[in-house]
């Protein structure tokens, strides 16, 4: 169990998290770890743990969300509060605004994925990465260009494919040729970089999961992503203009700052590659310490972290659907 | 059927934009500070709390119904929420008198302030309760007023974004 100065906790290990008085316990490995519930708002398990219904009332009382991941670091699912914030206004309008608007925001939020793509890859290319200019002019000149000539959201859709692929394929300007992908490949990944993004972005889509629950968005009505996704798809809206300078940001930092290496971190069998648990601690510690890095927000006059501009993406989208408010996603150049 | 509640009344006063979102559920109060700060002293100060119909009272004491707040930076909306529950008594038959206490008084000499629901105060409160019904009503969220008071409220991050 490795614990963060945070508010999260990650449990690596096999064993069982508990109820003990009115403190979780969690015994594994031979050992009590105990963790306090006032400062916890998430446990993230990546373990097979064992789990019983006392502990649920505990976690329910104060709030806290389990996020449940299998061996092969897949995301099983949430054990996820009963709701505290529901408004049944905003919830008619959000269906509402999927019916009028979906196309709107939906051209938005792959706008500001391009947008903050352009941002992280022009580090790059401003120490001396000549060969990414193209790909950086196309992004600033042509995708919303692209965009505007959308209909439909298959439309929308195979731009952002387009954005992503591209992408994928400038990594072999700048990082590290020992992680130089192919091809992307999920569900399971087979190779490191693949593996690292799949696991990057379901751990950014469980702490979108549980910004959105702060908020009265009702998480399964989504714009980009189908709400037929059988997951609460807003989530994955919400988490795409993130994945760039979350996700891929620490991603890129690990590998060429050397902090994973091929060999020390990941296991291959068969045709999958997984992280080792030396791996997953590792990315996973430096992930969260870039989600709580904070930096003022112009607008409000505040700092803020990352997290926070999650949540207030959702503020931003209430404030489309009960006020028509203009939609534009968190766009790290203006950081707001 | 529009749900009146004290709180409602005092956002009401306090802001329009608060009172609205308030009501229709899109609640920040959760996550301000201050509101937290303000709670815990109602704790600490071991209200009773009486939830009549759709109002909690904190307290009452022989004649008084008594009100607590965290300070007294928005005297007129809680002379206004204080008005309505008296109202609300009085309607059952039940005349009593009010004080809101103030834990921080930043700007008043005094700690305890009295309210009396006269005749003057009793007009006033009807038109206003009239007043917060047709805002209500409409399907329209009031704007952002922009004053120094917003940097305080739990709405801030909300209606500035």
């Amino acid at each position: 169990m490795r614990r963060l100065r945070t508010s999260t906790r990650v449990i690596m290990s096999m064993g069982t998290l508990e109820r003990k008085d009115n403190s979780l316990c969690f015994k594994g490995e031979g050992k009590k770890v105990y963790i306090p519930v006032e400062n916890t708002k998430e446990i993230y398990a990546l373990q097979e743990i064992n789990l019983n219904s006392k502990l649920f009332g505990l976690l329910a009382k104060h709030g806290i969300i389990l996020h449940i991941f299998d061996y092969y670091c897949n995301y099983c699912g949430s054990f996820y509060p009963r709701e505290k914030h529901i408004s049944g206004k905003l919830t008619i309008e959000q269906v509402g605004c999927y019916h009028k608007y979906k196309e709107k925001i939906a051209k938005r939020i792959v706008s500001g994925i391009g947008k903050n793509i352009y941002e992280v890859l022009y580090h790059y290319y401003r120490h001396g990465k000549q060969e990414l200019k193209e790909y950086l002019d196309w992004l600033a000149l042509k995708v919303d260009e692209r965009l505007e000539e959308c209909v439909t959201i298959n439309d929308i859709m195979a731009v952002e494919g387009e954005i992503w692929s591209k992408f994928y394929n400038s990594f072999q300007y700048f990082l590290n040729p020992d992680f130089i992908m192919n091809k992307r490949v999920k569900r399971p990944p087979d190779n490191p970089i693949n593996a690292l993004i799949s696991f990057g972005n379901s751990v950014l889509y469980t702490k979108t999961i549980s910004q959105l629950y702060q908020t009265q968005l009702d998480p399964s009505i989504s714009f980009l992503h189908s709400p037929a996704e059988r997951r609460l798809s807003l989530s994955l809206d919400l988490s795409e203009v993130f994945k760039p300078i979350i996700v891929f940001k620490t991603i890129f930092e690990c590998i060429n700052n050397r902090r994973l290496s091929v060999e020390k971190h990941f296991r291959k069998k068969y045709n999958y590659c997984l992280l080792n648990d030396d791996g997953k601690q590792i990315f996973l510690t430096e992930l969260f310490l870039r989600m709580e890095e904070t930096f003022l927000n112009p607008k409000l006059n505040k700092t803020m972290s990352y997290l926070t501009a999650i949540k207030y993406d959702g503020y931003k989208l209430i404030k489309f659907i009960l006020e028509g408010e203009e939609f534009y996603p968190f766009n790290i150049k203006e950081k707001i | 059927m529009i749900n009146i509640t004290g709180t409602v009344v005092n956002y009401y006063v306090h802001c329009k934009r608060q009172c609205y979102l308030f009501y229709n559920k899109i609640e920040m109060e959760d996550e301000s500070e201050l509101v937290r700060i303000g709670r815990a002293l109602h704790e600490e100060k071991e209200t009773e709390e009486i939830a009549i119909e759709n109002i909690k009272l904190d307290k009452m004491k022989g004649d008084y119904l008594i009100e607590l707040k965290k300070s007294d930076a928005d005297l007129d909306a809680a002379k206004a929420q204080l008005l309505y529950y008296l109202y609300i008594l009085k309607n059952k038959g039940i005349v009593k008198k009010g004080k809101i206490e103030v834990v921080e008084k930043n700007k008043q000499n005094h700690k305890v302030i009295e309210v009396l629901l006269d005749e003057q105060n009793e007009n006033y409160l009807k038109k206003m309760l009239t007043d917060i019904e047709e805002l209500l009503e409409k399907n329209k969220v009031p704007k952002v007023e922009k004053d120094k008071k917003c940097k305080k409220c739990a709405y801030y991050p909300y209606c500035y974004i």
